[in-house]
């Protein structure tokens, strides 16, 4: 549990920082582009470097999302289920998900290395393009573990999106 | 037989309450597995994240994230309290407010989701408190964000122009045209249901009253001033509008209002994080789809049924219609543009159709795909944004989709509609 | 069919590069029996131009038709072709240059990149406009251009004193009407099929910017084709290379006339004036271009100083 909190902090950390400051780049932008002459020239790297982190943004919210019940689904069917019934789907929805992450996880790995093999980089900042791929690496195996933690009990990804219907 | 079985898959995990990245994820696998098993394994995680590897799509987190500030801090209430004073009094009152206000924000976000976002978090609270129901208010600030991809600037009209050749200008005249015609089907929409609902609405506020309302929300009145200012001045893009929107929220609402503290801002930030990645997983898994319907060459298909039925120009111009409706159910609108359009210009050509009428039946199209279940990117982005179930904003939305069908069909046969505003301006 | 080819590229289906992409299939068809149908995807359709080329590295596609603008992530060599006046003005100069040892070499340096590199297709060159006057080079000083991802093509502007914006393409048109950016380069009949003329006052015909396309395959793919088959393939892209020229010809004249016919203030460049511009500009960008590619980089220029010494 005590790990799960820090994992916890650790995404939040990330996501925050992460957006302001694209938030800030981007603003920055257009301020160099105001002053002007070859000076703007030396930022056109912004928004490149905004675009990556915007799937980081992305990919490492998603197990945030589904612990708080926030992905959309179509969820009226399964609560008027009677309550054995709509507890076994539930774990059936959590087997399924955890599975289908894993996968994906497991399938953006391989594009890491594929890519990086490559030694494609992205054109005005250099960076390996390989790393964009490590958003849903690292994505998907959050969400894997919300989908697991929710499947063995230890979370309950249910209850507050249930509440607020 | 293997199609209709991935299609019943599709449905089944759709009925019984998976996640919507499921439901798409699933059978898009399950597609290239059945179709394509000699495709690279790999090229599914290329195609997800393709499907939000795009800068204009930028703008819908920075809108989200500015909306959920205005909707914590003053700013929202401060600018429907102006909006109030100067309109209040009429019958459909905030319902109108709505409807302008989506097209104003839409006009330059060009962003129909991150209209929605915008829009709802300011908006929804208040139409609650006139009187309309929940269902309404929330088919209302969905369906009304279309016409951000009518209205210029707008990128779905580039991008037909650059695919059909159709002058910009030309284009952007007729968007503006139609734009307005849906808007005031809603508008006339709105009327009709404020009637029915008795909404309430307050009195006539005199003119010393208004000008109050406006001094006091100079701050958050700047917020508007700033985007469409910044934009229709050339100082920044759509999309830097919307992250400069979030520096002057955080800055107003934090060192002027204090009503933001650093808790606050950080919290804020983190839901809006969520919002988008909510929203972006679904466009991610809709690029995975988008691929697979492109590979699959169903365009030809259509054309290939279109010819054999020795259809005429109505005819035609009903499969237009009903292939976009279809597709817009099922994939992000914006790819079927792509996809569909190259195959059915020269045929809409050859039956003598203008291309700049051709284009608004082409975009009205990608507008209503953007709020028709089960994949409709608007209604996703208000169930993230104000927390309410899909189901409820369906219910909310379908009487606005058939608002949007009757539109679409004036626009489909009547096309001096479409071509009036281009007339006047360039004769 | 034994073999499917799914070859995607950028420009839309009236454009040159599609045309001819047609008749290339067209001729492979008929030359292998039908064995072999090279599927088209035109204007993006999979995806944007990063994103296929790493589909054809990775096999998702089987070909490409790059621009050499959208290559410089994958294979930093290919960039000398952003080099203003790297290509001779003389359009059979021009094909002999990349018919011969240059060409020949830029090609190989994709060969350990995962990518089978056949031929180069010319794709016009690149002129500049803007809402501001461009009368000589001092005018470019302070002015905002929109530059592709390429720090071969910043220096370019840097050298000028111009401004290099980063700008998606698709939020161009945009930016010109409003003055986000004061211009942009492109050739004219991309000026013309996204109507920049309609919001841009000046074009000055320079051309200083050589547009040119990669032809790429997928290695798997291409390997796994018969001698005979790759050869058909082959030779079909390059013998349909003096009729893509002259149908670019014919569409960048028919664009100039469209755009001097809209009002728009149209300037060819001097010989001078180009020449000075090759001057100011080739320095920094060669030096950029060096700095990305590293002794490929060198070793190319090199090939390059020597194919055209010989040829004067
Ligand atoms: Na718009
Ligand atoms: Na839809």
């Amino acid at each position: 549990m005590q790990l799960l909190n820090l994992l916890r902090k650790i995404e939040r950390s990330v996501l925050v920082a992460l957006f302001l400051i694209m938030v800030l780049l981007y603003t920055g932008s257009v301020v160099t582009r105001e002053i002007g002459g070859t000076f703007a020239s030396r930022f056109a790297w912004i928004e490149e470097a905004v675009r990556m982190m915007n799937l980081f943004l992305v990919f490492l919210a998603l197990g945030l999302a589904l612990e708080r019940g926030k992905h959309v689904g179509i969820t009226n069917l399964r609560q008027k289920l009677p309550e054995p019934l709509r507890r076994r789907l539930l774990q059936v929805i959590d087997t399924v998900g955890l599975l289908f992450s894993l996968y994906v996880a497991w399938l953006a790995f391989g594009l890491v290395q594929f890519v990086l093999k490559t030694g494609q980089v992205s054109p005005t900042l250099g960076v390996p393009i390989g790393l964009i791929y490590m958003a849903p690496v690292v994505g998907f195996v959050l969400l894997a573990l919300r989908y697991g933690l929710s499947l063995f009990g230890v979370i309950d990804r249910f209850t507050p999106q249930e509440a607020t219907q | 037989m293997m199609f209709l079985v991935i299609i019943a898959l599709a449905l089944v995990l759709l009925v019984t309450g998976f996640e919507m990245l499921l439901v798409l994820g699933l059978p898009a696998l399950a597609y290239k597995e059945a179709f394509y098993a000699r495709l690279p394994d790999p090229a599914v995680v290329q195609k997800i994240v393709g499907g939000i590897d795009h800068t204009t799509l930028l703008a819908i987190p920075f809108f989200i994230f500015a909306a959920n500030l205005m909707g914590s801090g003053q700013i929202a209430r401060q600018l429907i309290g102006v909006v109030t004073a100067l309109v209040g009094h009429t019958r459909g009152g905030i319902g109108h407010v709505v409807v302008g206000g989506s097209m104003a924000f839409g006009s330059v976000s060009g962003s129909a989701p991150a209209t929605v976002a915008a829009m709802g978090r300011m908006a929804y609270p208040e139409m609650r408190r006139a009187g309309y129901s929940e269902k309404f208010s929330l088919g209302l600030l969905v369906a009304s964000a279309e016409t951000a991809l009518l209205i210029p600037p707008s990128i779905t009209l580039i991008i037909y122009g650059w695919i059909t050749g159709t002058s910009i200008s030309q284009l952007f005249a007729a968007g503006l045209g139609v734009g307005i015609v849906l808007g005031l089907a809603f508008a006339v929409f709105v009327e009709l249901q404020a009637r029915r609902d008795k909404v309430s609405h307050g009195d006539r506020v005199p003119w010393s009253g208004r000008l109050r309302a406006v001094w006091d929300a100079k701050w958050a009145l700047g917020m508007p001033v700033i985007i469409l200012g910044g934009i229709y001045s050339g100082t920044i893009t759509p999309t830097e509008a919307a992250a400069v929107s979030v520096v002057y929220a955080i800055a107003v609402e934090m060192l002027v209002f204090r009503s933001l503290n650093l808790s606050a801002l950080i919290r804020i930030t983190e839901d809006s994080a969520i919002n988008t990645a909510i929203i972006f997983v679904l466009l991610a898994m809709g690029g995975l789809i988008s691929f697979f319907v492109t590979l699959a060459q169903v365009p030809d298909m259509i054309l290939g049924l279109l010819a054999s039925a020795d259809a005429g120009k109505i005819a035609f111009l009903i499969a237009v219609n009903l292939c976009f409706f279809i597709a817009g159910m099922f994939v992000d609108p914006n790819s079927t543009l792509l996809v569909l359009v190259p195959p059915l210009y020269p045929v809409a050509l050859s039956f003598g159709i203008d291309p700049v009428h051709f284009g608004m039946v082409v975009t009205l199209n990608v507008c209503l795909g953007m709020i028709t279940p089960p994949f409709g990117l608007d209604i996703f982005v208000a169930s993230s944004t104000l927390g309410k179930p899909v189901t409820d904003i369906i219910r909310g939305v379908w009487p606005f989709v058939v608002v949007n069908v009757i539109v679409l069909l004036l626009i489909t046969y009547v096309p001096q509609i479409s071509l009036l505003v281009p007339r006047l301006i360039y004769g | 069919q034994e073999f499917i080819a799914r070859i995607g590229h950028l420009e839309s289906a009236a454009q040159s590069r599609h045309v001819h992409l047609e008749k290339v299939a067209e001729l492979v068809a008929e030359r292998t029996d039908g064995a072999v149908e090279l599927q088209l995807f035109p204007q993006g359709q999979l995806g944007n131009q990063r994103q296929m080329n790493e589909g054809v590295q990775l096999g998702t596609i089987e070909g490409t038709v790059a621009p050499a603008a959208f290559l410089g992530g994958f294979n930093p060599a290919v960039s000398i072709l952003d080099i203003p006046y790297l290509l001779p003005e003389d359009a059979a100069e021009a094909q002999a240059l990349r018919e011969g040892p240059f060409g020949k070499a830029l090609l190989d340096t994709f060969s350990d990149k995962g990518m089978v590199a056949l031929t180069l297709w010319p794709n016009g060159k690149k002129q500049f406009t803007s809402n501001k006057p461009l009368d000589s080079l001092t005018d470019f000083a302070d002015q905002k251009f929109r530059v592709m991802d390429s720090s071969i093509l910043i220096e370019q502007f840097n050298a000028l004193g111009a401004s290099a914006i980063a700008l998606p393409f698709g939020e161009l048109y945009t930016s010109l009407q409003t003055g986000v950016v004061d211009g942009e380069e492109n050739p004219l009949d991309t000026i013309k099929n996204m109507k920049f003329y309609e919001v841009q006052d000046y074009v000055v015909i320079s051309d200083h910017g050589a547009m040119e396309d990669v032809v790429l395959f997928n290695p798997m793919f291409w390997d796994s084709l018969p001698a005979e088959y790759q050869d058909v393939i082959s030779t079909a892209f390059s013998e349909v290379i003096p009729d893509l020229t002259a149908h670019k010809a014919a569409a960048v004249e028919e664009a100039l006339q469209v755009i001097t016919d809209s009002g728009t203030n149209v300037r060819v460049a001097s010989a001078e004036e180009r020449a000075e511009l090759h001057d100011a500009t080739w320095g920094p960008a060669s030096e950029a271009y060096v700095a990305k590619a590293g002794e490929t980089g060198e070793a190319l220029l090199k090939a390059y100083d020597e194919a055209t010494a010989a040829s004067q």
